[in-house]
């Protein structure tokens, strides 16, 4: 028998108490990589936001809508390549099938130009540029309307009075993965002749520009935003990722709670883990004394100890690891991105948060079994062998 | 019956297990309360400013006030019927968001900025100017409510703020309103507002005071089923209800699903610690046995001693969230597109409840350490 077939054994003495901890070490891991995963994939539609497109809006209010004839006189400024706009539609399922998508009417000469993320076929394009009441929908959408490429669709608006009627002409393709599939577009022109949008009328909610990658695209955007600043409908500029947040924004105070909330986890898991351990020392101690009496060194006591910690908070990290990638990347991650992307599009796991939660477990498994293994190691042996219980 | 004072002994005889224990399942009851706080608090925030004889009423079609829109003439058609009260009649309001730097340069935000006519103060008798004055009618003040009054630029008695270029609105007061939403908000003047938006013709929403809140019925009717309208009544406290749902049921899900999520750690804590000390104790349970406790006995006892152990928590995780009554932060309301803030709120039922949530924690963790206990030969438990 060497040392390690002690440690082995040693690990399942007490099985049912073994198995219990590292199943707590498990559930703790899997809470913090969901919490995680919910932040991630709250922010996954800011962080990917492309580069190189900036966003203009009214500086008053994100409802407050800009003149016409400014998308042509931000198109001649310097740097920028391409430039489109869309106006926000309220957009509502008058079935209440879906809870939320968005809704936008679009430029549909540019819009796509500038929106590479988005693709169409070349055929679709011109269909649309055939049909005033043209729609492109994403693929998660269309399912969730029961519509097809020529079907009929209705849908009502909570800022424009009435039923809308729409002609669905084509599916989007998303290029990326966080790609939002969930969106309806059809034609602002469509839109601006409606005698319903006369408070919109000539009117556009926002502009989108692609820039040179290698534009600074802050001096840029200051550069926008001091053409416009004389006018009565000045402008506000910023990245499309600031855009995004902007719109999220008022949920960071929520985020960084949560944040907090899964350390809080790690804490209560290493309290388990301590517990555990402090038990199983305290159940030993007449033991460690005869494998000291014997000529053990304490070094080897500190690192039974601390070793068997590492151990079972290892074991319910792996554990966890596996879970996390089958339930949350194999099953609630498909099932979101097919039933529930309105709330959210992209819900995996990356690998980081994995290796960040196994590693912490590793980690703290080491913590908690410090104090334990320092106070058994230092025992007299004397002492530990009077001890009986 | 085993006496308590055995569970008591025991309990302080393991100190260091049962306080870490007891730890653990503070911090649980603490995430817990803390989310039943939030709840009470989204609760004050988003509902509390309705009165069962107001109606709302706005464009059908539109779920909030920010959409919403209906033209002048209609508020005088509104006013007709009989059932609406003389004192406080009809008040039509504009309603905008303005993009708000914060004052800790932490990025903007959007405010609300309410344009009400001079009997919009009145009609609302919640409303207490706390510092300054109130706004003159007709002119560009504003007062700003006390949830946000300082944690934007331009937004303190005092400064003021651009509603369009060269269209300032000037703070000459703070407001209260019973901690609803109008005190994340900013009131002005309505035709001030209506103007610098270039929205002369329009309200956003009607406000109508009945003569008792039973009039609401035939009230509705009036106004629903006359089609020159196409407009929507609902009752005040139904129209605030209606506007929490999305922000305030997303805040509590959040917060409970969290909740229960971590107490499934804690129970399993629990039970660690009971197991340890029912394997620990075998010969003292097989005494008792022989003195003649019965098994049911032994059972009670140990489960008494994990819901204790569970309660010691609670009330250290109880006592310790009231701290967070102290803190408030801002969220997003999914309805109005602005900002509104969020106190966390301690209620007795919250402390009730969350000492119920860890004495639960406790039986649930110390049941199966509790049945095996009472499984224990006296035999064979003392024999070693």
């Amino acid at each position: 028998m060497n040392l390690a077939t002690y440690a082995r054994r040693n690990l399942f003495r007490r099985r049912g108490r073994t198995i219990l901890t590292i199943i707590a070490v498990t559930v703790a891991v899997l809470i913090f990589c969901a919490i995680r995963t919910f932040i991630v994939a709250w922010n996954a539609g800011a962080d990917e936001a492309a580069a190189d497109r900036i966003a203009t809006r009214h500086k008053v209010s994100i409802t407050m809508q800009l003149p016409r004839h400014y998308i042509d006189e931000l198109r001649e400024v310097p740097g920028i390549q391409a430039a489109t706009w869309a106006n926000w539609f309220g957009a509502k399922d008058p079935k209440e099938r879906v809870p939320f998508f968005a809704g936008l009417a679009v430029d549909h000469n540019t819009w796509f130009d500038v929106q590479q993320d988005m693709k169409v076929s070349a055929d679709v394009l011109a269909a649309w540029k055939q049909t005033p009441n043209g729609a492109i929908l994403g693929d998660v959408l269309a399912r969730a309307l029961e519509v097809q490429v020529g079907s009929r669709l209705v849908i009502t608006s909570d800022i424009y009075p009435g039923d809308w009627e729409f002609k669905v002409v084509g599916i989007y393709t998303p290029v990326r993965k966080t790609v939002d599939r969930n969106t309806l577009l059809f034609r602002w022109d469509y839109l601006n002749n409606d005698p319903r949008a006369v408070y919109s009328k000539e009117h556009l909610g926002w502009m989108v520009s692609r820039i040179a990658g290698s534009a600074d695209s802050a001096a840029l955007s200051r550069r926008i935003d001091a053409k416009f600043e004389s006018r009565d409908d000045q402008t506000m500029t910023m990245s499309e990722r600031a855009f995004a947040l902007s719109f999220l924004g008022g949920f960071s105070a929520v985020l960084s709670a949560f944040q907090w909330v899964s350390l809080g986890i790690l804490v209560i898991m290493t309290l388990i883990l301590a517990n555990t351990i402090a038990m199983s020392v305290r159940e030993r101690t007449h033991e460690y004394g005869v494998l000291r009496a014997i000529g053990f060194p304490p070094g080897h006591i500190f690192g039974f100890i601390v070793g068997e910690s590492l151990l079972v908070s290892l074991a319910g990290g792996l554990v966890g690891a596996v879970i996390v990638e089958l339930l949350i990347n194999h099953a609630l991650g498909p099932f979101m991105q097919d039933n529930m992307a309105g709330v959210f599009q992209h819900f995996f796991t990356p690998g980081w948060v994995v290796a960040v939660a196994v590693g912490a477990a590793a980690v703290l498994g080491v913590v908690a079994g410090l104090i334990p293994a320092v106070l058994a190691s230092r025992l007299k042996v004397t002492d530990a062998l009077r001890r009986l219980d | 019956m085993v006496p308590f004072q055995y569970n008591a002994r025991s309990l302080f005889v393991r100190k260091v297990t049962t306080l870490a224990t007891a730890l653990g399942i503070a911090l649980v009851v603490f995430v817990f309360a803390a989310a039943l706080m939030l709840g009470e608090g989204v609760n004050r925030a988003l509902k509390t400013a309705g009165r069962p004889d107001t109606v709302v009423i706005l464009r059908k079609g539109s779920d909030a006030e920010l959409t919403s829109a209906i033209a002048n003439e209609y508020l005088g058609l509104f006013r007709g019927p009989a059932q609406v009260a003389q004192a406080g009649g009809v008040i039509g309001e504009i309603i905008v968001v303005v993009t708000a730097e914060h004052a800790d340069g932490s990025g903007v935000s959007n405010v609300l900025v309410r344009g009400t006519p001079p009997g919009g103060l009145a009609f609302r008798p919640e409303i207490k100017i706390t510092s300054g004055r109130a706004p003159r009618p007709g002119t560009n003040e504003v007062i700003v409510g006390t949830a946000i009054s300082g944690r934007f630029k331009g937004l303190f008695p005092g400064q003021s703020i651009d509603l369009r270029r060269n269209r300032p609105l000037q703070v000459v007061g703070e407001f209260s309103a019973d901690g609803s939403s109008y005190e994340s908000e900013v009131w002005g003047d309505l035709d001030y507002v209506r103007n610098a938006l270039g929205r002369e013709a329009v309200v956003s929403s009607a406000r109508v005071r009945l003569n008792t809140p039973s009039d609401f019925d035939a009230y509705r009717q009036l106004i629903e089923g006359d089609k020159r309208y196409s407009m929507k009544a609902m009752r005040e406290p139904d129209f605030y209800e209606k506007q929490s749902q999305a922000t305030g049921g997303f805040l509590k899900g959040l917060g409970l699903t969290v909740a229960i999520l971590f107490s499934i750690a804690a129970m399993i804590g629990a039970a660690i610690t009971m197991n340890g000390a029912v394997a620990h104790r075998t010969r003292e349970i097989g005494t008792l046995r022989a003195l003649g406790f019965s098994r049911a006995s032994i059972l009670t006892s140990f489960l008494i001693e994990a819901i204790v152990l569970a309660v010691i928590g609670g009330v250290v995780g109880s006592t310790l969230v009231l701290l967070l009554s102290l803190v408030s932060f801002p969220v997003m309301n999914f309805q109005t597109f602005s900002e509104i803030v969020i106190r966390f709120h301690a209620t007795p039922a919250v402390f009730v409840k969350a000492l119920v949530f860890s004495g639960v924690m406790g039986l649930i963790g110390g049941l199966v350490p509790a049945i095996r206990a009472s499984r224990v030969s006296p035999v064979e438990a003392m024999r070693g």
